[in-house]
């Protein structure tokens, strides 16, 4: 693991040889998704159980506009990133005041909250049919219908997040949020006001989540009403835990690892979960830090044995 | 006029009042100890002093200005800096990202928060490092918090208090814990930032509060009962009552 970021480049190369283009793609997108999850959970420390929110509202305002206003793809992103930090801000100051369990629950609630607001609000959301006929348009004469086309635009913009996010890490906000995370007595008492930045932790992740969600959405064509719903708040965290939310790259393995299982065993096994469900099980107990830690341990012990 | 000054400051958890309208007067560059027996309010004076809460009543001042009710964070970019009674770092950090995130939380600017990289910032590394030289622990600046010793973790804890290049320290019995061989090179350390800070001490060992303080002031049941050079406390009598208790007796 020397080069990770060549690694990844690798990986997303490989990727749609190995599995459907729209099941490559759809992996990336909850990188991305994951990616944003993790400045919280593996960095800052908080567990939010409420992302979908973000992913969720962003998929839907873009949607619309993508569907009825004709808006081109840079601008539904655009849109996405602004809906996801936006949400992100009024969500996160709720929740920001408490910790801990307090904290969780209310990422929960909250959550639940535009969920419902979504079942409800049919006229625009479609309710529980989900919001169809979402286009994916044109740009530079490029017809991104082509699966492949629009996997190559996906990756081009998962790379892109890659490195901002590698960016942000490796910035003294990265260093900040650890500290945070580390101790929150002693970061406020060296002078940070750890309220103000777990709220930036939570718009940086939101604008992320949104971003993902619009490119979610014009993946399958469609806003479906479980992008908003809490089991897609809940995937996105058993994906990062998963894959290790100790690293930058935890939440891309995760990633792979949920879609793939997810889309290949569904088909062949109606009680698919239950492989998830053991996987999990065996990450919390033996591998804390995910496959990446699981990968690491397996390196160290096989140059041992050379 | 005093550096840090209270003025009737009291605070009450519920029936209890831990600190008792108290009037502390902090000159600058002086080494000012408190003294006390366990409970008698000097770690609850130093949670007010740097905000971790508000006071009940009275007002704290900090270089003429009123800086009572103040949050923490704030009173950390004024220029007080404090260390904590139980050891308190950043474990998975090492040493040098202990006392870096401290000297960046008062750095003069915080351009490039978000995208440039921590080891650009080459003004913030050379103050972390010099706080690290400083205690003694510049060698071990790559070990995570969690694996040095005890000892060394109190020294660490110093070096966070003093990268932010504080002007007042606040130090909550920085020789807590520490073996006689350790409490020497930490009384050494004490003496050897005194003059350059003002610093205000709270400590149990009283041949450690003798050797280094300039004034002494004595805690009791959360009232101030006495202030003086070391040797007035010494010979106070009300003191030895409170304090010394049996041993005096």
């Amino acid at each position: 693991m020397k080069h990770p970021a060549l690694l990844v480049l690798a990986a997303v190369v490989l990727l749609p040889l190995v599995v459907r283009h729209a099941i490559a793609t759809e992996i990336l997108i909850f990188a991305i998704f994951g990616l944003g999850l993790n400045l919280l959970l593996g960095y800052t420390g908080l567990l939010s159980f409420g992302q979908a929110t973000f992913f969720g509202s962003a998929a839907y305002v873009a949607g619309y506009l993508l569907k009825y206003y004709g808006i081109g793809i840079f601008t539904a992103l655009g849109v996405g990133i602004g809906i996801g930090a936006l949400s992100a801000l009024l969500v996160g100051y709720l929740c920001v005041q408490r910790s801990g369990l307090y904290f969780i629950m209310l990422t929960f609630a909250l959550n639940q909250l535009f969920y419902f607001i979504a079942y409800q609000w049919t006229s625009v959301t479609g309710g529980e049919d989900g919001m169809p006929g979402i286009p994916r348009p044109a740009l530079l004469g490029i017809d991104f219908r082509q699966p492949l086309a629009y996997y190559v635009l996906v990756s081009a913009l998962f790379l892109l997040s890659l490195w901002v996010m590698k960016r942000i890490v490796e910035s003294p906000l990265g260093t900040i949020l650890q500290a945070i995370r580390e101790n929150e007595v002693r970061a406020e008492a060296v002078g940070y006001n750890v309220p103000r930045f777990k709220l930036l932790a939570f718009v940086i992740g939101g604008a992320f989540s949104g971003y993902a969600g619009v490119l979610y959405a014009m993946l399958f064509g469609i806003v479906p009403l479980e992008a908003i719903g809490f089991v897609f708040s809940g995937n996105v965290v058993f994906a990062t835990l998963i894959g290790g939310s100790g690293s930058l790259y935890g939440p891309i393995i995760g990633s792979v690892v949920f879609i793939w299982l997810s889309e290949s065993m569904s088909v062949v096994w109606a009680r698919w979960p239950l492989l998830l469900g053991v996987a999990f099980v065996i990450v919390v107990l033996f591998f804390r830090g995910g496959v990446v830690e699981a990968w690491a341990r397996i390196w160290r012990f096989s140059k041992r044995a050379t | 006029m005093a550096l840090l000054e209270t003025r009737d400051l009291s605070k009450s958890f519920g029936a209890l009042t831990a600190v008792n309208a108290v009037n502390l007067r902090v000159e600058a560059g002086t080494l000012h100890s408190i003294i006390g027996p366990n409970g008698a309010g000097k770690t609850t004076l130093f949670n007010l002093l740097t905000g971790q809460f508000p006071p009940s009543a009275g007002r704290i001042t900090f270089d003429g200005r009123d800086i009572t009710g103040t949050r923490a964070h704030r009173i950390a970019h004024l220029g007080l800096a404090r260390s904590f009674q139980r050891t308190n770092v950043f474990p998975a950090f090492t040493l040098l990202d202990n006392v870096w995130v401290a000297a960046f939380a008062c750095s003069p600017t915080w351009r490039g928060l978000l995208w440039k990289r921590t080891d650009r910032y080459a003004d913030v590394t050379a103050q972390a490092r010099q706080a690290l030289t400083a205690v003694g622990l510049i060698d071990k600046q790559n070990q995570p918090a969690r694996e040095i010793s005890h000892g060394e973790q109190r020294q660490l804890e110093l070096a966070i208090a003093l990268a932010a290049a504080p002007r007042v320290l606040l130090l909550d019995e920085p020789a807590a814990g520490l073996s006689p061989e350790e409490t020497r090179r930490m009384v050494a350390l004490v003496k050897s930032l005194k003059g350059r800070y003002t610093i205000v001490l709270i400590e149990h060992k009283m041949d450690i509060i003798m050797s280094v303080s300039d004034r002494i002031t004595v805690m009791h049941f959360g009232s101030l009962i006495a202030e003086g050079t070391p040797a007035e406390i010494q010979r106070n009598p009300e003191v030895r009552r409170a304090y010394l208790g049996g041993m005096a007796a």
